[in-house]
C-alpha cells in the first residue's frame, strides 16, 4: 500500500540521504562566504593598538595564514571529527557551545509553537467560521499586523516596555532567584526536575515574553494558512455529512473539518521553520536569552568565524530536518498520502 | 388528512452574490406525508438541490438567504428553531445522502468509524445520556420501529450547550456492540465483507462502495426523512442502477419516507410516488408519478418528458426544448416559463405569476397540482 | 477516478447565470476594471493607496533637494529639519505642532529621521526583490523550461535547482547576518547580502509554475498544431508567469524591508550615519516608556510600508485569479447599475 511502518522508515532513510549533498553544499557556501571577502579578523579581536607580531600570532593559531583551500580541507576534516573549531571570545569548543546554548533556543521554540498552535490555529477557525463578519475582520487586521511587525520591534517593545513594567528582566531566571542546578539547559524543565516551584513560576515568566515576541510573526501565519484551509474545507460536502449525523458545531468545526484543514497547515511548519530560527538570533539578543541565538549574535558581531559558521550550518540542519518532520507529519495527517 | 411528516408552505430562498441577487427558490409548496417518496424532478439550476439543502438548512448564510416561507417538519417549523437546536433534528430526524460520494465522506478517518459516529448519536438520544445496553441493540430492520414524535425530537428539554456537554457527546471509543450495528448496517447496503471494510478510509473504496457506505451512514441515524440529493449522478452508468436497485430494495426494508432528487425523469419514475417537477426555482407540477407521465399537465413537463431519449422512437430525431433557463436575477415577468412555452398566451406575460392551483382529482383521486392557466390544454401539444 | 466538481462553485451553477468574461480589451477598459475591482475591494484599495502615498513621498524626498539646487542654488527639502542632527533642538520633547512625532534623545526632530529613512529602505526593498525577481525568474524559467533529462540543458536545470535548494535550507537572516558582517558595514554590503540569500525563492516559485503551465491542455495543443517552442516560451509560459511573480513581489518588498531592517538593528548593517529604520531602533527602545512617541513613529513607518505591500499583494491574488476577477467584475458592474 505504501504506507506501513516500514514504508515510512525507507522514506526519511532516503530524504536523509538526499541531504547530504545539500549539507555539504550549505557548509561550502557558508565557509567561503565567511572568508573570501573579509577583513582580518585577528584584527578585529587583538585591537587596534596590537603589534603586527600578535596579529600574527593570531593568524597563525587560527589556521589564517594558510591558503583558503586548505584552510577548507582543515576545517571540513575537523568537522567530519566532530571538532568545528574553537571560539575564541567563548573560549570553548563550538560543538560544546552549542551543545550547551542549544537547549534553551528549543524551549523558547517549542513554547512559540505551542502559542502559535494553541492561539494562531483556534484564531484561524474562528475567522473562517465566520467569514465575512466582524470577527473576520478582527482576526485579518490581527494577523496582518503580526506580518508588519518586525520582530526586533516586537522584541523590544515586550522587553523593555511590558517586561521592565511587570519587572521581569532578561535571561532565563532573574538574578535574585536562587539557582538551579543545570541538567538539561531547559530552564523550566531545570527547575521542576529541581522540584523547586518557585524558580518554576520564574522561569515560566521569563519565557513567555520572548516566545510571545518569537510567535508573534508565525502566528500571523499559522492563523493565516488555518483560515484559508478552513475556508476550502467548510464548503466541502463532508462537512455537509457531518452536521447530517447530528453533531453539534463544534465538533463539526473542530473535528471534521479542522483535521483535514490542518493538513495543508503543517505546511507551515516548514515555512516557519526559516523565520523562527532567524528569529531567535533577534529575540534572545533583546532578551538574552542564553539560547543559540544570543551565540549567533555574538558571533556575528564579533567575528568569531568559527562560531559563525558553526551556527550557520547548524541553523541550516535545523531547517532541513523541520521540514522533513513537516513532511512527515503531513503524511501522517492525510491517509492519501502514500510513503514514496 | 393526519400531520404530514414534511410540509414545505411558500419558501423562497436568494442567493446574494455581490451585488446581484438570484432567486434561487420562489414560494415553493410541497407536503409529504409519512412513508411516501417524492420525486423533485428538473433541469440543473432549477433549484431542486437548493430545496434539498434548505429543509435541514444545510444552506450557507450568506450567500443564502430565506426570503419567506415555513418548513414544518412533524410540526415544528424548522426555520424558526434556534441554529443549536438544529442538530438535534438531523441524523435521527432527517438524513441526507449527497451526489458525489468523493466528497460526502471525511478523508481523514476510517469509514468504521465515521458510521459508529452517527450511530452512536442515535443511541444517545434514544437512551439519554445512558449508555446503550446490549438488550437495546435491534437488528436493522426497524419498519416495526415507533416513529419518534414530534416533542422527541425537537422540544425536549432545554439543555445549554456547553463544553462539558459537548464532551459527554462525543462518542466513546468503538466498543463491540458498536462494532456489531456497524457491521449490520453495512450488511443492509448488501456489502459482503463489512469486517475488511470498516477499518479502510474513503480514498480506497470504489464510488459505488462509496455511495453504498454513505447510505448506510444516513439509515444508521434512522431517520424519519431522507433527502437523496442525485445520489446515483454522479456514478457509472451499471454502478448507478445497482445502487438504484439497492435503495429500491431498502425503501421496502425501512420505511423511510424519501424525498428524491434527481434531474433525470427515467430514475424519478422508477423510485417516487409522487413527483414535484421544478423550474427556475418555481414548482411549476406535482402529482402521483403515473399522472405526470401519462398526462402532464405543464408544458414544461410535458417538454422534458418528450426529450427523454427513447428506442420507441424511431425518427431518430430527439426533441429538444429551445431556449435555457432563465437567469435567476432576472426572472421574466408573469409565467417564468413563458419565452420558452409553445402555447404562450397573453396573460402568461403580465404578473402575478400562475399559482400552483388543484386539477381536479384524476382516477386515482391523489393531488395533482399544476402553475400553468389552461392545463387541460397540454395534452393537446405534441 | 474521475475530477470531482467545486462544489464551491455551487452557488454559480445554481444562479446558472451566463457571466460575460472580461475579454482583453485596450489597456484603458484594463484600467477601468483595475479601478472597480479596487473599488469593490476596501482592502486591497487601503494597500493601494498606502503603496502610491509610500512611493511619491519617498520619491519626493529624494528629488526635491536635487531638482532646487541648480534652480535656485541652494537645495530645498521636504523634511522639516535635518535628518539625524544631534543636538539640534532639546531632547525628548512630545510630538508638537513643530515637532509632529517628537524629538528623540540626541535631540534630533523624529518626523525628519523617519522620513528620511523613508527612500533607503523602500529603494532597498525593491532593488533586491526587482533584482532577485529578474535573476530568479530567469534562472526558474530556464529551470522549468528545458529540464529533459539526459541533456546539457537538463543538466544545467538540474543544477540551478540544486544549488537552489541548498540556498533555500538557510535560514535567510541569519545567513544574511553572516555575509553582512563579513562584507562589513554598508548600505550596499547589507543589500548584497539580502540579495543572495533572496532569489532562490523566485527560482523555486517560477519553476513549479513553470512546470505547471508546461502541462496545460492549451500548451499541448499548440505543441501539436506545430507552434514553435519559442512561440510558446513567450506566447503561453511568460505570460501566465506575470501573475503569480506579480503576487509574489508586491508582498515581497514589505519583507526584504523587514529583513534588511533587521540587520541593521542587529548593528552589521547600514552604519548608524546614515538613516534607516532599523537603524533608529537600537537607540529609541530604552525610550519606550519616557519618550515613547520615538518608538511608535520608526514602528508605525514599518508597519504603514508592509501592510501596504501585503494588502496590495493578497487583493492582485485575488484581481489576477481570472475565476475571481469575472465574478467581482460582474459585482462590479452590478453595482455600478444598481447605482445609477
Amino acid at each position: 500500500m505504501g504506507r506501513s511502518r516500514s514504508d515510512l522508515v525507507v522514506f526519511v532513510a532516503k530524504r536523509l540521504v538526499q541531504l547530504i549533498p545539500v549539507l555539504i553544499g550549505v557548509i561550502v557556501i557558508t565557509f567561503f562566504f565567511t572568508h573570501i571577502a573579509v577583513a582580518n579578523p585577528c584584527v578585529a579581536w587583538a585591537g587596534p593598538k596590537a603589534s603586527p607580531s600578535a596579529i600574527t600570532a593570531c593568524e597563525h593559531l587560527y589556521g589564517l595564514d594558510k591558503p583558503l583551500p586548505v584552510q577548507f580541507v582543515n576545517y571540513l576534516k575537523g568537522l567530519v571529527s566532530g571538532d568545528w573549531g574553537y571560539d575564541p571570545l567563548y573560549q570553548v569548543p563550538v560543538l560544546t557551545a552549542i551543545e550547551q546554548y542549544f537547549p534553551a533556543t528549543l524551549e523558547l521554540v517549542l513554547a512559540s509553537i505551542f502559542l502559535m498552535v494553541v492561539v494562531g490555529i483556534p484564531l484561524g477557525v474562528v475567522a473562517a467560521a465566520s467569514n465575512g463578519r466582524i470577527a473576520d475582520h478582527l482576526v485579518r487586521i490581527f494577523y496582518l499586523s503580526g506580518w508588519a511587525t518586525p520582530t526586533y520591534i516586537a522584541g523590544a517593545v515586550l522587553a523593555i516596555g511590558v517586561g521592565s513594567t511587570l519587572g521581569i528582566s532578561g535571561g532565563a531566571f532573574s538574578t535574585l532567584s536562587s539557582p538551579v542546578r543545570t541538567l538539561t539547559h531547559m530552564s523550566v524543565v531545570d527547575a521542576l526536575l529541581a522540584g523547586n516551584l518557585s524558580a518554576t513560576g520564574d522561569a515560566l515568566a521569563h519565557l513567555i515574553l520572548p516566545a510571545t515576541a518569537l510567535a508573534f510573526i508565525n502566528m500571523g501565519i499559522a492563523t493565516r494558512m488555518t483560515r484559508s484551509s478552513m475556508l476550502e474545507t467548510l464548503p466541502l460536502d463532508f462537512v455537509k455529512t457531518a452536521r447530517m449525523k447530528g453533531l453539534g458545531e463544534f465538533v463539526v468545526l473542530y473535528k471534521h473539518a479542522l483535521r483535514n484543514a490542518l493538513i495543508t497547515t503543517t505546511t507551515v511548519l516548514g515555512i516557519t521553520a526559516g523565520t523562527m530560527v532567524s528569529g531567535t538570533v533577534v529575540v534572545e539578543s533583546i532578551f538574552r536569552w542564553p539560547g543559540m541565538g544570543l551565540y549567533a549574535f555574538s558571533a556575528i558581531t564579533d567575528y568569531d568565524f568559527n562560531g559563525t559558521i558553526g551556527v550557520v550550518i547548524f541553523f541550516a540542519i535545523v531547517v532541513v530536518v523541520a521540514n522533513l518532520v513537516a513532511d512527515v507529519l503531513y503524511g501522517v495527517l492525510d491517509p492519501r498520502v502514500e510513503w514514496r | 388528512m393526519a400531520e404530514d411528516l414534511l410540509r414545505i408552505e411558500h419558501l423562497s430562498v436568494d442567493y446574494h452574490v455581490g451585488a446581484g441577487t438570484f432567486r434561487a427558490l420562489t414560494d415553493v409548496s410541497l407536503s409529504m406525508p409519512a412513508g411516501r417518496v417524492v420525486g423533485i424532478v428538473g433541469e440543473t439550476g432549477c433549484g431542486k438541490s437548493t430545496l434539498g439543502h434548505a429543509i435541514p438548512r444545510l444552506l450557507p448564510q450568506p450567500p443564502a438567504q430565506v426570503r419567506s416561507g415555513k418548513v414544518f417538519f412533524q410540526g415544528t417549523d424548522l426555520l424558526k428553531l434556534p441554529k443549536w437546536r438544529m442538530p438535534s433534528v438531523r441524523g435521527t430526524g432527517i438524513g441526507m445522502i449527497f451526489q458525489e460520494p468523493i466528497n460526502s465522506l471525511n478523508p481523514a478517518f476510517r469509514v468504521g468509524d465515521q458510521i459508529a459516529e452517527a450511530v452512536q448519536i442515535r443511541r444517545l438520544r434514544e437512551h439519554g445520556r445512558q449508555p446503550a445496553r446490549k438488550a437495546d441493540v435491534q437488528g436493522f430492520d426497524y419498519s416495526k420501529r415507533e416513529m419518534p414524535k414530534a416533542a422527541d425530537v425537537v422540544t425536549g428539554p432545554f439543555v445549554p450547550p456547553n463544553l462539558t456537554e459537548t464532551l459527554k457527546q462525543r462518542p466513546p471509543p468503538i466498543s463491540k456492540d458498536l462494532q456489531k450495528e456497524v457491521l449490520d448496517f453495512l450488511h443492509l447496503v448488501r456489502i459482503n465483507d463489512p469486517e475488511r471494510i470498516i477499518s479502510l478510509f474513503p480514498h480506497e473504496l470504489s464510488g459505488g462502495m462509496r455511495q453504498r457506505i454513505m447510505i448506510a451512514m444516513a439509515l444508521s441515524g434512522k431517520p424519519s426523512l431522507l433527502i437523496a440529493d442525485e445520489p446515483t449522478s454522479a456514478l457509472d452508468v451499471t454502478i448507478q442502477a445497482q445502487v438504484l436497485t439497492l435503495m429500491k430494495e431498502l425503501m421496502d426494508e425501512v420505511s423511510t419516507s424519501i424525498l428524491f432528487i434527481s434531474h433525470d425523469l427515467g430514475v424519478i419514475a422508477e423510485m417516487a410516488d409522487d413527483v414535484g417537477v421544478m423550474y427556475a426555482g418555481h414548482m411549476v407540477e406535482f402529482g402521483p408519478v403515473a399522472e405526470i407521465f401519462e398526462s402532464p399537465r405543464h408544458p414544461y413537463t410535458k417538454s422534458l418528458i418528450r426529450s427523454i431519449p427513447n428506442k420507441y422512437k424511431e425518427d431518430g430525431v430527439l426533441p429538444s426544448l429551445s431556449g435555457s433557463v432563465p437567469n435567476l436575477s432576472r426572472l421574466p415577468n408573469g409565467c417564468t416559463f413563458h419565452p420558452r412555452c409553445p402555447m404562450v398566451r397573453d396573460v402568461c406575460r403580465k404578473d402575478p405569476e400562475p399559482p400552483l392551483t388543484d386539477l381536479p382529482p384524476g382516477p386515482a383521486g391523489l393531488v395533482h397540482r399544476s402553475a400553468c392557466y389552461f392545463p387541460e390544454e397540454v395534452a393537446s401539444l405534441p | 477516478m474521475s475530477t470531482a466538481t467545486v462544489p464551491a462553485r455551487r452557488v454559480a451553477e445554481l444562479s446558472s447565470a451566463p457571466v460575460p468574461a472580461p475579454r482583453p480589451a485596450a489597456w484603458r477598459s484594463n484600467l477601468i476594471l483595475f479601478w472597480q475591482i479596487l473599488r469593490a475591494n476596501p482592502l486591497t484599495l487601503v494597500g493601494f493607496i498606502l503603496v502610491v502615498l509610500v512611493s511619491v513621498t519617498a520619491f519626493l524626498v529624494v528629488v526635491v533637494p536635487l531638482i532646487t539646487k541648480p534652480l535656485l542654488g541652494h537645495a530645498l527639502s521636504i523634511l522639516p529639519y535635518p535628518a539625524l542632527d544631534a543636538g539640534a533642538f532639546p531632547v525628548t520633547q512630545a510630538p508638537s505642532f513643530a515637532h509632529p512625532f517628537g524629538t528623540d534623545n540626541a535631540g534630533a526632530d523624529v518626523f525628519s529621521n523617519v522620513l528620511a529613512a523613508l527612500p533607503t529602505d523602500l529603494g532597498i526593498g525593491f532593488t533586491v526583490s526587482g533584482v532577485s525577481l529578474v535573476a530568479g525568474g530567469l534562472l526558474g524559467l530556464v529551470a522549468g523550461f528545458w529540464d529533459k533529462p539526459g541533456t546539457l540543458s537538463g543538466l544545467i536545470s538540474t543544477t540551478i535547482m540544486r544549488l537552489t535548494d541548498i540556498f533555500l535550507s538557510f535560514p535567510t537572516l541569519v545567513l544574511a547576518l553572516a555575509i553582512s558582517a563579513t562584507l562589513g558595514r554598508g548600505e550596499y554590503q547589507s543589500e548584497l547580502a539580502v540579495l543572495i540569500t533572496w532569489w532562490p525563492f523566485y527560482v523555486r516559485l517560477t519553476r513549479g509554475e513553470v512546470l505547471a503551465i508546461k502541462i496545460q491542455p492549451y500548451v499541448i495543443a499548440a505543441r501539436a498544431a506545430g507552434v514553435t517552442e519559442t512561440r510558446i516560451l513567450f506566447r503561453h509560459v511568460v505570460r501566465n508567469l506575470i501573475e503569480p511573480l506579480a503576487v509574489y513581489f508586491s508582498m515581497d518588498v514589505g519583507t526584504v524591508i523587514v529583513t534588511y531592517s533587521t540587520i541593521a538593528y542587529i548593528g552589521v548593517g547600514v552604519p548608524s550615519s546614515i538613516p534607516e529604520w532599523g537603524n533608529l531602533m537600537p537607540g529609541y527602545q530604552d525610550l519606550i516608556l519616557t519618550a515613547p512617541w520615538t518608538v511608535w513613529s520608526v514602528t508605525a513607518a514599518i508597519f504603514v510600508t508592509v501592510l501596504g505591500f501585503s494588502l496590495l499583494g493578497d487583493g492582485l491574488r485575488d484581481i489576477l485569479d481570472p475565476r475571481s476577477r469575472r465574478i467581482m467584475a460582474t459585482t462590479a458592474s452590478a453595482r455600478g447599475s444598481t447605482e445609477k
